[in-house]
């Protein structure tokens, strides 16, 4: 399959129908599920998806290496060139990552001011056309009201779109009757999509919960392929 | 010479540039009898430190290649490898790093912990090196060692804890506090040679009795029978040391020492601190790579009896020839006994054994493992391992990056001309990263290295110590071709002019080869070419990889299929087929869409994160990728792939761009495509230099 075949037909595209064509620049997207269901693997095959499609991406990480943030993009990228049959994956490969920046913050107590300082700092002086920017392991929930309003501002001022993921507390978290996790509650207003992952039965299955003016709850028709740690549709 | 290895110490001394490394190391030899009288580096009286033994190094007052030289000190035997300070030399730096030990960090108590400081101690976290800190110059005007000591906590992550106090700063430093004795110690006499032990001065008791709590906070996680004497109260000062010496060979605690070198204040507890803290040989793990299984790792062990290896890691040219150093790390090397080179794969007999001192040598008879030595009149290169016979270990992988960057030398007289050529001799076994040879159209000489500065350095080393001035070309960028796509060929040799004729057909396709460069595949059925001619194909096609029609720079990544020709029962020969390859690659090789390839460089840029944008920026400006950008608060890494020909006067750029503030390593990583709008300039510029020279 050549790229712009797969661009097409993807089961991104499918993740973007269900959310009227995408988060948005300016807005807010957010990943939701408990620990260890798959969230980075999820942000990193959307970010990938944009790549894939000539777009620029900035990961924002906060983790102790940058490498083993570059490996998974080393993986999601192998995989899909697999189940695809990707033509002339190398190119590919080496023309899409010329697109991604890895940002890692890994000092304690690093604040979003400082964050949002580097952030502009890549996108003015270095030039970089950033589309969206992944926030993976920045806990949305436990923010500030006014951190919040940082962010919300920064994405409509640089026009990007913004993806969180966050960890929900405990074994079975909570949820409301609108579908939308206990824990996030306080935040929603100041989110434009959230879908949240859950088991069912063997597979990871993704539900929008909030699809910006539309707070009703609908099924994906997407699943996460346990092996591959790929989005897929659900057939 | 001791022969208790547990008494044995093998350290770098390990700095920025300017942290008076040089000054420290002359005062430890000072003190420790090595030396009678003390120069300074940039001395007046035109000596120079004792350490700096080779010309350049005094004049600019920085250590570039490292020397060893074992002292003692209170009944340890102490070899202290030279560490380069320089990112730049990396073979040096990591050679170096594998022979030691333990490491002394040296910083100013004024700059406190500087770029180099950060770059230099993640290749010792990288070769898991223990340290403990010096914070140096505390006689300097703005000295504050405690603020030093934060930074070593805050940008190296380090658990640094004091375990001296400074008695005065600035001009008024006399002397320290030790906070396991909990005594004030001074250094009196001219040199600094007579210790005072004095108690503590009452203005100063209770700041030390604070940071002694602090200390034994930090150390006794180190240690439960500390803390339960803390408990007790019953605590002695073995128990502290233990403590300490625990974590630091942990890599979980880094002990803090302070003085000034130059004031000759301090370096006694110093080496007091070493000796206690620092690792000996048998308490670090020693890895060497089985040849003869795919390189498969090997646990060396602390053991006289087992077979020897040893590692060259260092070569001097001396007065009585080469000068080999080398660390052994099992067995023993007796003088007069026989070792194999397992690189050159070839056997010597050891003649001379020595232990070096800066510019004196000692004879030995026997080097046990563990222990740094130097043989003579050994033909080898450095990073080459000695094994007894038998073995076939190697110390480091036989990899050897490929050179990057050429330049064009030539001598300025016929004087120069033949020290030239025995500096390059040298340079070479030195180090392989160093190349050279003849380019046969011009007839100059090309040496080839990692970078700008790296062959910056041979030229300079050429001047002062083979007396060799030579006049340099532009720098060279080290360029490929390759091919992009599938062409077929099918081309005839045919020549009839008088006397017996060429003939010869060669037919096939030529492909990209991803891993490799050159594959030669015969598919030749019923002998259209006689096996006999097959191997002048081979060579005719091999031949033409050497000077691509675009740039005329080497070809790689070729896989040539031939499946079909033609002969001639008398005009055939293997000149013919030769000939008939050549012409057959020719024509197929524009078919192939060839592209330039350019040596793309890993840089890595580190910087106070305020100049961040500046950085982003000039990578940008460069054809670079920005892989990735590491946060530390207040200091920032920047990662990137740049090409090498963008990265000419690049220090000069970052150093106006953060007011001196960042630095940056780059490394070869990989060749990549170079763009159409800059391939077809050098396309042209080529062309342009063959018209001149055909012009003429």
């Amino acid at each position: 399959m050549v790229r712009s075949e797969l661009n097409k037909r993807g089961p991104l595209r499918v993740f973007e129908k269900s959310i009227n064509g995408g988060v948005g620049k300016g807005h807010i997207g957010v990943l939701a599920s408990k620990k260890g269901v798959g969230k980075t693997a999820c942000l990193v095959h959307i970010a990938t998806d944009k790549l894939f499609r000539e777009k620029h991406v900035i990961h924002v990480s906060f983790s102790q290496k940058v490498d083993h943030i570059i490996n998974w993009y080393e993986d999601i990228f192998k995989e899909i060139a697999k189940k695809r049959e990707l033509e002339g994956a190398v190119d590919v490969h080496d023309e899409i990552i010329k697109n991604r920046v890895i940002m890692n913050f890994n000092s304690k107590g690093t604040t979003i001011d400082q964050v949002l300082v580097s952030l502009r700092a890549m996108i003015t002086d270095g030039n970089f056309p950033a589309d969206s920017v992944i926030f993976d392991g920045y806990d949305l929930s436990e923010s500030s009201q006014e951190d919040c309003d940082k962010l919300k501002v920064f994405a409509k001022d640089v026009n990007i779109e913004l993806w969180f993921s966050a960890s929900l507390k405990g074994e079975n978290p909570e949820f409301n009757d609108s579908g939308v996790p206990v824990d996030l509650e306080g935040r929603i207003k100041d989110i434009d999509v959230l879908i949240t992952l859950k088991y069912e039965g063997e597979h990871v299955h993704f539900q929008v919960v909030k699809d910006h003016d539309n707070m009703e709850t609908k099924e994906m028709s997407l699943k996460l392929d346990p092996k591959t740690l790929l989005i897929a549709r659900d057939e | 010479m001791n022969t208790d290895i547990s008494k044995m110490r093998n350290i770098g001394i390990s700095a920025h540039i300017d942290s008076g490394k040089t000054t420290l190391t002359e005062r430890i030899l000072f003190y420790c009898k090595k030396i009678h009288s003390i120069h300074e580096v940039r001395g007046k009286d035109g000596v120079g430190a004792t350490m700096d033994s080779m010309e350049l190094e005094k004049e600019r007052g920085i250590t570039i290649t490292s020397a060893a030289t074992s002292v003692n000190w209170k009944g340890y035997d102490i070899n202290i490898i030279d560490t380069p300070g320089h990112v730049d030399f990396t073979i040096e730096v990591e050679r170096a790093l594998r022979v030691l030990d333990g490491a002394v960090l040296v910083l100013c108590s004024v700059a406190g912990v500087q770029s180099q400081s950060i770059t230099v101690d993640r290749q010792m976290k990288r070769y898991n090196v223990p340290r403990i800190a010096f914070v140096n110059k505390c006689d300097r005007t703005g000295a504050d060692p405690l603020k030093v000591k934060d930074q070593l906590v805050e940008k190296l992550g380090h658990n640094a804890v004091m375990i001296q106090l400074p008695i005065g700063l600035e001009d008024k430093h006399e002397g320290l506090i030790d906070l396991v004795t909990m005594k004030a110690v001074y250094y009196r006499g001219l040199d600094g040679e007579d210790i005072e032990i004095t108690d503590i001065p009452a203005d100063l008791l209770v700041d030390a009795e604070e940071k002694r709590e602090e200390m034994l906070d930090a150390v006794s996680m180190f240690s439960d029978e500390l803390m339960e004497a803390m408990m007790e109260e019953s605590i002695t000062e073995d128990m502290i040391h233990d403590a300490i010496r625990k974590g630091t060979l942990s890599q979980e605690l880094t002990p803090v020492c302070l003085g000034s070198a130059y004031k000759n204040k301090g370096v006694q507890a110093l080496l007091d601190a070493t000796t206690r803290y620092l690792p000996n040989p048998t308490e670090v793990k020693n890895i060497a790579l089985d040849l003869d299984n795919e390189e498969k790792e090997i646990v060396l062990e602390h053991d006289l009896e087992k077979s020897n290896v040893a590692l060259a890691f260092k070569l001097e040219d001396g007065q009585y020839g080469q000068l080999t150093y080398i660390r052994v790390y099992q067995g023993h090397i007796k003088k007069g006994s026989e070792l194999y080179n397992t690189r050159s794969r070839k056997k010597f007999k050891v003649g001379r054994l020595i232990k070096m001192h800066a510019d004196h040598m000692e004879d030995i008879t026997d080097a046990e493992c563990g222990d740094i030595a130097a043989l003579f009149g050994v033909d080898c290169a450095s990073g080459d391992t000695f094994v007894q016979t038998g073995l076939n270990y190697s110390m480091t992988s036989m990899f050897v990056p490929a050179p990057v960057i050429s330049l064009a030398i030539s001598p300025k007289d016929k004087k120069a001309a033949d020290n030239m050529a025995k500096a390059l001799n040298r340079f070479t076994k030195e180090d392989p990263t160093f190349r050279t040879f003849v380019d046969q159209e011009s007839n100059q000489t090309i040496v080839q290295g990692m970078g700008e500065l790296h062959l910056e350095v041979y030229i300079e080393r050429m001047k002062r110590e083979y007396d060799s001035e030579v006049e340099i070309g532009q720098p060279q960028v080290a360029y490929r071709e390759a091919i992009s796509r599938m062409a077929e060929f099918n081309y005839t040799h045919k020549k009839q002019s008088g006397g017996s004729g060429q003939y010869g057909r060669v037919a096939g396709f030529m492909e990209p080869l991803d891993e490799g460069e050159y594959e030669f595949i015969n598919k030749i059925k019923g002998g259209s070419i006689p096996t006999e001619y097959i191997p002048a194909c081979d060579k005719g096609f091999k031949a033409s990889l050497a000077k691509g029609s675009l740039i005329g720079f080497p070809i790689v990544g070729v896989k040539v299929t031939i499946n079909d020709g033609q002969s001639h029962s008398v005009d055939s020969s293997d000149m013919a087929f030769q000939a008939a390859s050549k012409g057959a690659f020719k024509e197929a090789y524009i078919k192939a869409k060839p592209v330039i390839l350019e040596p793309i460089m890993k840089v890595a840029v580190e910087g106070p994160t305020e100049f961040q944008g500046n950085v982003f920026g000039s990578i940008n400006q460069r054809r670079g990728i920005i892989v990735s950008s590491a946060d530390e608060g207040t200091f920032s890494t920047v990662d990137a792939e740049v090409p090498l020909s963008e990265m000419f006067g690049f220090s000069t750029t970052l150093r106006s761009l953060t007011q001196g503030k960042a630095e940056f390593s780059m490394e070869f990583l990989k060749y990549g495509k170079v763009p159409k709008g800059i391939s077809e300039e050098l396309i042209k510029d080529y062309e342009e230099k063959r018209r001149k020279e055909s012009g003429k």
